[in-house]
């Protein structure tokens, strides 16, 4: 080996080693949390950021996508889950702190279509909506596990409508996949919550799905047992705090729970 | 726990199918980009060797969205075949099987590429001071000598069709039974409460069939070889 390669084969050796160590470094605090709270979440994030508390990091994905990973080590500290049933999947097995539980946001579920669609219907019990998807595709989140699409797959079940529209169903792999689907016109209707079809232009809502058509939708959030240092609980006031509930409320959530008003 | 369901038989047919028409359709297409590789000097060839190596390294996603946004109904691609011949590729086993081609396509050129710069090209010359045609020289002289290599490059090609999944997920999504093969089923599976042992069992048979797909291409390989030498 020359002198030169040797050097270049060091200095790659040393980068990789000081990537290594970086995250320890910084101790980042690590939030997993739903892929519909993208937008609002990393809002607070950086408005936590910019307050000087420290730093934030998320990973967003489906929300049984995050309890697997938490359930299988992953070192998250805040877990926000998109419904109650996969916060009690990581409460059955002890891995959240059960007193640090609480519901913290509501949504609601829609129908979208691409805003130069003319998809029109009124979701309502034995509604056409297989006839006006024609040919086309019903893209929604995975409804055997994945909320949105659990939630998508109650409604439509609730109005009677699930099983003339189960062969169009395309299943994304989470609310926002859903979304790019729709976005790009490959998908002739969407089923999203309200507050991802409010980020996005290129859709638009063709009616809102009846609350009383499926399980109330529920973000709970948790500190996840063994991480809950200062630095977590601080997150978590700051989440339940009215500095982030307002970013949630401009995000179209609604905020339940007596205990957040109190903050 | 052995005995798989019939979802995840359902996956390893498709992924199967998949897998095959992935190898069928772009071995030509391999088995040219090779040769213009190995065989041409033009302008512009460092290109098109980067673009046909860019699905190892660029993210899988990427490659799903890409794929997405050309062969979607509006895309350039996608609306010109659903147009022209009524062929919808996006949300079906079709798309599953372009993803996989696309993924797997480096890996079938550089098998092929190899087995084709070690042809002895003074065997080709003799045929063609015998009086052999370009073409007659190709099919009967070089491409059974590149044989091994193409073997090889179909196995390995075929073996990385039935693991795709990041390009798959994303531009086909998942949908039973059209295009939700053995890696998407796991992924399912792995998102499901006590989905636990359907992936395990779904992993176990994925590393099977990998493991058959690699061994079958050596000994055909090694087959080959004798053949030629011996």
């Amino acid at each position: 080996m020359t002198r030169t390669s040797r050097r270049v084969l060091l200095t790659v050796l040393a980068g990789l080693l000081l990537t290594m160590a970086a995250p320890v470094q910084a101790k980042d605090l690590l939030v997993f949390a739903a892929a519909s709270l993208r937008n609002a979440a990393e809002d607070i994030g950086k408005a936590y950021e910019a307050s000087g508390a420290g730093k934030v990091t998320y990973s967003f994905a489906a929300s049984s996508d995050l309890a697997k990973q938490i359930e299988n080590g992953a070192p998250a500290a805040l877990y926000i889950s998109a419904d109650t049933k996969w916060m009690d999947y990581l409460a059955d097995r002890k891995l959240i702190v059960t007193d640090s539980r609480r519901d913290l946001l509501g949504n609601r579920l829609v129908l979208i279509a691409p805003a130069d669609s003319k998809l029109a219907i009124k979701l309502a019990a034995g509604a056409p909506l297989a006839q006006s998807l024609g040919d086309g595709k019903l893209a929604m989140a995975d409804p055997d596990s994945v909320p949105a699409g659990r939630y998508g797959k109650a409604a439509l079940e609730s109005l009677a409508l699930w099983s003339s529209v189960e062969p169009a169903v395309v299943r994304a792999k989470d609310v926002r996949a859903t979304l790019v689907f729709v976005e790009r016109g490959e998908a002739a209707a969407g089923i999203v919550y309200a507050t991802d079809a409010m980020i996005s232009k290129k859709v638009r809502i063709v009616d809102e799905f009846p609350e009383s058509s499926h399980p109330k939708i529920v973000y709970p959030v948790a500190l996840i047992a063994g991480q809950d240092d200062a630095a977590a609980h601080a997150f978590y006031d700051y989440l339940v705090g009215p500095k982030a509930r307002g970013v949630f409320l401009d995000y179209g959530f609604s905020i339940i729970g007596a205990g957040a008003a109190t903050n | 726990m052995l005995q798989p369901t019939d979802l995840e038989l359902e996956a390893i047919r498709l992924s199967l199918r998949v897998a095959f028409w992935s190898v069928a359709c772009s071995l030509p297409v391999a088995i040219a980009v090779a040769w213009l590789l190995a065989r041409t000097r033009f302008p512009g060839k460092i290109l098109l060797d980067g673009l046909v190596h860019l699905p190892l390294v660029v993210p899988p996603v990427v490659v799903g969205f890409l794929l997405l946004v050309l062969f979607g109904r509006r895309g350039p691609i996608g609306g010109w075949l659903y147009d022209t011949f009524g062929i919808t590729i996006i949300f079906t086993w079709k798309g599953a099987a372009l993803a996989a081609a696309v993924m797997a396509f480096p890996l079938m050129v550089r098998a092929i590429r190899l087995s084709l710069e070690a042809v002895d090209r003074r065997l080709e010359a003799a045929a063609r001071t015998l009086g052999a045609r370009r073409f007659d020289v190709f099919m009967t002289i070089t491409l059974p000598l590149m044989t091994p290599g193409i073997l090889a490059g179909v196995v390995l090609a075929f073996a990385r069709s039935l693991g795709e999944f990041g390009a798959t997920i994303t531009f086909v999504s998942n949908i039973p039974g059209e295009t939700r093969t053995i890696p998407v089923a796991i992924y399912t599976l792995t998102q499901t409460p006590d989905g636990d042992v359907g992936a395990l069992r779904l992993s176990i048979i994925a590393v099977i069939l990998a493991l058959i797909a690699l061994v079958a291409s050596e000994l055909l390989a090694r087959r080959v070889n004798a053949r030629i030498t011996g």
